[in-house]
């Protein structure tokens, strides 16, 4: 089965303070792969990090779909993409021990994979998946940080983490062991659904609460809703890169697939 | 590195390091910072460090903990951050720890958890639960409009342009927004085959800087921009 329809666009900025851009984004409407990662390491080595990692991802899955039946099969799928995370793994952590000047590099990924109507969504590290349905912004993943530990373990609420020092401090990286174990996420892609993969150069600074009123607001036109997103962490001081990828599952003909009832519902939760 | 400094009248009366272990502050004689107040309980708060964060952290003390004049239960501590027990002030100095936003680049640190499959599917689940506020946006000052509906479903009213975006017309028909950023207000075509107005003229592509007075046509809504 093809990839649903979807509109895809993708921004990603160095931001106002840093002079290179450590993350790496890929987004493709016609394979249905959208890949995100935020690089680390010295002497620009984040670069090379989140370059490989998404190079990887992208390349292998490519290959990996165009074998898989032609019936969205979400194990299948989900297979395929835990396999392709462990490979980024693997070729990054080979990279970085083969250099003194890379070693010790490391990426987040974020990946959501699209096909039929179903997405697989996967990460390691703080970049985060984040969805508009029913007009409602959902997190989807829970970040490997050492601050979402410390409000699980209740140390701190989360109202209370604004003044945090630890909002930089990932406890899972891609790259940086010898073995990695990604979280991996199946999910129904419903006509309407907007899907949103961010560096954490965005939640940082952009409050959930915005970022659900442009995705809100603009959903119709995906590339000015990336754009505006990154725009306003610019425009909150902007000091980490910040990367977006928009992702809208089309209701109009997507929606055309699905009984009447059903697209009755969803004009009515709207 | 973090200090804690308890002082009486301005004199320092004692100070010590925070390092990677709790720290308890009391009346106790045994405390790490022993504070010789009647204000202080013997076991009235303590330090908890977690990664690059100090959390204080009241022990159900009587009187209460005050951060810079404010009751606490629980803080992640500022530099400058001062804790009054009745005639002796401890203040926590940290000039890494400004209020400022975190200026580091991302880095690897050990989790506080031991991964477990079962744990992780859970908290993932129930991830939105979860709002860490962002970061405080330190410096940024936005410019106040509000926008005078002349016609339309929301006439006649007015409504501040206090958000990061506003839309103006018809989902599906004719939809702009106005964004507001630090330097101003701009209008962007957001979906529709025909076009908003601006003073009777076509607006284009590109984001359009809005002036005091403004008059602009969206679908059925006619708004003027009205600054300050």
């Amino acid at each position: 089965m093809p990839p649903p329809l979807i509109d895809v666009a993708g921004v990603t900025d160095a931001g106002t303070v840093r002079q290179y851009n450590e993350d790496t984004i890929a987004c493709d409407a016609a394979t249905g792969v959208m890949a995100l990662a935020d690089g680390m390491g010295g002497h620009r080595s984040g670069e090379v990090a989140s370059r490989m990692a998404v190079d990887v991802v992208v390349g292998d899955l490519a290959g990996a779909l165009a074998g898989l039946p032609a019936a969205a099969d979400p194990e299948a799928l989900a297979a395929a993409v835990q396999a392709c995370m462990i490979r980024a793994n693997a070729v990054v952590h080979a990279a970085a021990q083969a250099s003194a000047v890379h070693y010790g590099m490391g990426t987040t990924l974020a990946l959501a994979v699209f096909r039929g109507d179903r997405v697989v969504l996967a990460h390691v590290g703080d970049s985060r998946i984040y969805r508009l349905r029913f007009n409602r912004l959902q997190l989807l993943t829970r970040d490997d940080s050492l601050l979402r530990d410390q409000i699980d373990l209740g140390y701190i609420a989360a109202a209370e983490a604004v003044g945090t020092h630890n909002r930089n401090l990932v406890t899972r990286a891609v790259g940086i062991g010898a073995e990695v174990v990604p979280h991996l996420r199946d999910e129904a892609a419903l006509p309407g659904d907007v899907y949103m993969l961010c560096s954490d150069g965005l939640n940082d600074l952009v409050d959930d609460a915005d970022i659900e009123l442009v995705l809100q607001t603009v959903r119709a036109n995906v590339p000015l809703a990336a754009q505006l997103l990154v725009q306003a962490a610019k425009d909150n001081g902007g000091l980490d890169n910040v990367s977006v990828i928009v992702v809208r599952v089309d209701d109009r003909v997507a929606g055309a697939a699905h009984p009447s009832w059903w697209r009755r519902l969803l004009a009515w939760l709207r | 590195m973090a200090k804690l400094v308890l002082s009486s009248d301005g004199a320092i009366v004692f100070q010590c390091f925070v390092d990677d272990a709790r720290l308890t502050i009391g009346r106790d004689p045994g405390s790490d910072v022993v504070v010789d107040d009647p204000a202080a309980s013997p076991a009235h708060a303590a330090v908890v460090p977690v990664g690059k964060d100090h959390i204080l952290e009241d022990l159900g003390s009587a009187g209460g903990t005050f951060v810079n004049g404010a009751r606490i239960e629980r803080h992640i501590l500022q530099h400058g951050d001062t804790v009054v027990f009745g005639a002796l002030h401890l203040r926590y100095v940290n000039p890494r720890a400004s209020a400022d936003v975190d200026l580091d680049r991302t880095m690897l640190i050990a989790g506080l958890q031991p991964a477990s499959a079962a744990v992780e599917e859970a908290a993932g689940r129930s991830a939105e639960s979860l709002r860490v506020p962002s970061a405080p946006a330190m410096r940024v000052r936005f410019p106040h409009a509000a926008v005078r509906f002349m016609r339309g479903p929301r006439a006649p009213g007015k409504r501040s342009l206090d958000r990061v975006v506003a839309a103006f017309g018809t989902p599906g028909t004719l939809l702009c927004v106005i964004v507001r950023r630090p330097q101003g207000f701009y209008l962007c075509h957001v979906e529709g085959r025909g076009r908003a107005k601006v003073n009777g003229k076509a607006h284009g592509a590109e984001p359009r800087l809005l002036h005091d007075g403004d008059v602009i046509d969206v679908a059925d809504e006619r708004v003027e921009f009205v600054a300050g």
